[in-house]
């Protein structure tokens, strides 16, 4: 956002002659989207279930000029999502447990909010920008409260940008354990639990998962960053962007299954019952370099690029690759075709489906941490209001957008997402 | 190769630091579609990667928080 409120400054150049607002009138943007999934590699049931998902997410990003210098962000957001892979927290509450059946019980669905406030101050001379910001956002089994700050420079006639920026989050779960496994937490029934007595175990009759329970159930993050963005020519420019994370706590997810080779396997149904949950270290580090590159080639086409290596210390790295176009076709509306590539190395602690050992002291078959590839392609439409003639309620439309864009990794997952933007300004 | 080819990449940026364009050339560097930055209509196919995929940070979107559980 800094180097987007930069980019408006860039516009009034020659900020000596006259102090230009940073933000002449309030603006209002009005964000929705809908995201649906489809899987086979559920993590809540070891790496092999549905991952069928679908999420609508709403946003209200309203950005109020407080003088000259200062712009109020206040961003509130929420999002309601169905998943059949979560239902199967307790794929026993109704009728046949299958990990390619969704369950119905309480965990199908959440609701996930979010109330973001930023504050940005920019001096006099426009070249030095200070911003704060406070997150909170909320859902059933976890809360994040998040602040931070970051100070932008600009520099040579404002073609160049150096940025610094510092994040905190200190997130708490309410740790919720596969429903099979919470009779052998202390205190538990073990095998004289309701659920077994209900229902018959076939495989292997004696059920007696190693399950400890866990400890912690804190995540903090710690993130800074850096961007140096440089005008390259009149028709180039360019940023590099880096960032240093560091998460501690619970790094896990309490409620997804693991299933060991080592261990003999017992049933309910068809549902193949947890020897374990996901186990990760209580630490991970993370690096990521980046870099953009845009090219003004005519009044009518543009093109976007961007490059990430990302590395961490649970074994991972990554690459992703990424291109837009905008192709203005009239006045008021541009074209967004695009593309995206990225590939990622699995997690030291992966394996998939029953293929870990019980020896192991960190497993998981989460197949967001697994090697694989995707691709991404996009297309979008944007109409912008440049004259903004039909006002009311001294509100005008500026502009509209319109996306859609479609996933596909390599290992099945394949997902679409539709989003929607329209941004008002206010006289 | 990878690493060689971002390398490459930087070198421009760095050797044309002393390069100042004027305000009055900026016509095309200030096009709303050369913003260094991610476009606020795509703020949630960026947090959708940060949920599926490892790889967080480096594109302005957020480094934290949240447990992308889902």
């Amino acid at each position: 956002m800094v180097f987007g409120i930069c980019h408006a400054q860039n516009q009034g150049e020659n900020a000596g002659d006259y102090k230009k607002r940073v933000l002449e009138t309030a603006e209002i943007d009005i964000l929705s989207s809908y995201y649906s999934q489809d899987g086979n590699n559920a993590a809540v049931t070891g790496g092999l279930g549905t991952e069928e998902l679908t999420d609508f997410t709403g946003t209200f990003v309203v950005s109020i000029p407080i003088n000259d210098d200062d712009v109020l962000t206040v961003d509130a957001g929420i999002s309601a999502y169905t998943s059949a892979s979560s239902s199967n927290i307790n794929p026993f509450d109704k009728g046949f447990a299958d990990p390619f059946i969704a369950a119905s019980g309480a965990s199908q669905s959440d609701t996930w909010f979010n109330l973001t406030g930023n504050y940005s101050h920019s001096s006099d001379d426009r070249n030095s920008i200070w911003s704060g910001k406070l997150s909170f956002s909320t859902e059933y089994d976890y809360t994040s409260l998040g602040f931070g700050g970051s100070y932008t420079r600009l520099f040579n006639e404002k073609n160049t940008e150096l940025g610094f920026s510092a994040n905190v989050f200190l997130d708490k779960w309410k740790v919720i354990y596969p429903y099979e496994l919470r009779p052998f937490a202390p205190g538990g029934r073990g095998l004289n639990d309701f659920l077994f007595i209900e229902n018959t175990i076939t495989g292997n009759p004696d059920y007696n998962p190693s399950f400890t329970v866990l400890t912690d159930e804190n995540r903090n993050s710690y993130s800074f960053g850096v961007g140096l963005s440089q005008i390259l020519s009149k028709n180039i420019q360019g940023a590099f962007l880096a960032d240093f994370v560091l998460q501690q706590g619970l790094l896990s997810t309490p409620f997804q299954r693991v299933y060991f080779s080592d261990v003999a396997d017992s049933f309910i149904d068809n549902f193949h019952l947890a020897d374990d949950i996901e186990r990760l270290p209580d630490s991970r580090f993370k690096v990521a370099l980046g870099g953009r590159l845009n090219f003004f080639i005519n009044e009518y086409l543009v093109v976007r690029s961007y490059y990430r290596y990302y590395f961490d210390d649970w074994g991972i790295n990554s690459n992703t690759l990424s291109i837009e176009v905008p192709v203005k076709i009239a006045e008021k509306f541009t074209l967004y075709p695009s593309y995206r590539f990225y590939n990622q190395k699995a997690a030291d602690y992966f394996a998939p489906y029953n293929e870990h050992l019980s020896t192991s002291q960190f497993y998981t078959s989460d197949y967001d941490l697994s090697d694989y590839n995707a691709n991404q392609f996009g297309f979008g439409i944007n109409y912008t209001n440049i004259i903004m003639k039909q006002h009311k309620l001294k509100v005008g439309l500026k502009s509209i957008d319109l996306r859609y864009n479609y996933y596909k990794r390599n290992t099945g997952l394949s997902a679409g997402i539709i989003t929607a933007g329209f941004k008002f300004v206010v006289d | 190769m990878i690493k060689k080819i971002v390398f490459a990449a930087c070198i421009p940026i760095v050797l044309s630091s002393c390069v100042a364009v004027k305000g009055y050339e900026k016509v095309n560097i200030n096009d709303p579609d050369m913003e260094l930055s991610e476009k606020l209509c795509d703020r949630n196919i960026t947090i959708f990667h940060s949920y599926r995929e490892a790889a967080v940070g480096a594109n302005g979107g957020k480094t934290g928080g949240g447990c992308g559980c889902n």
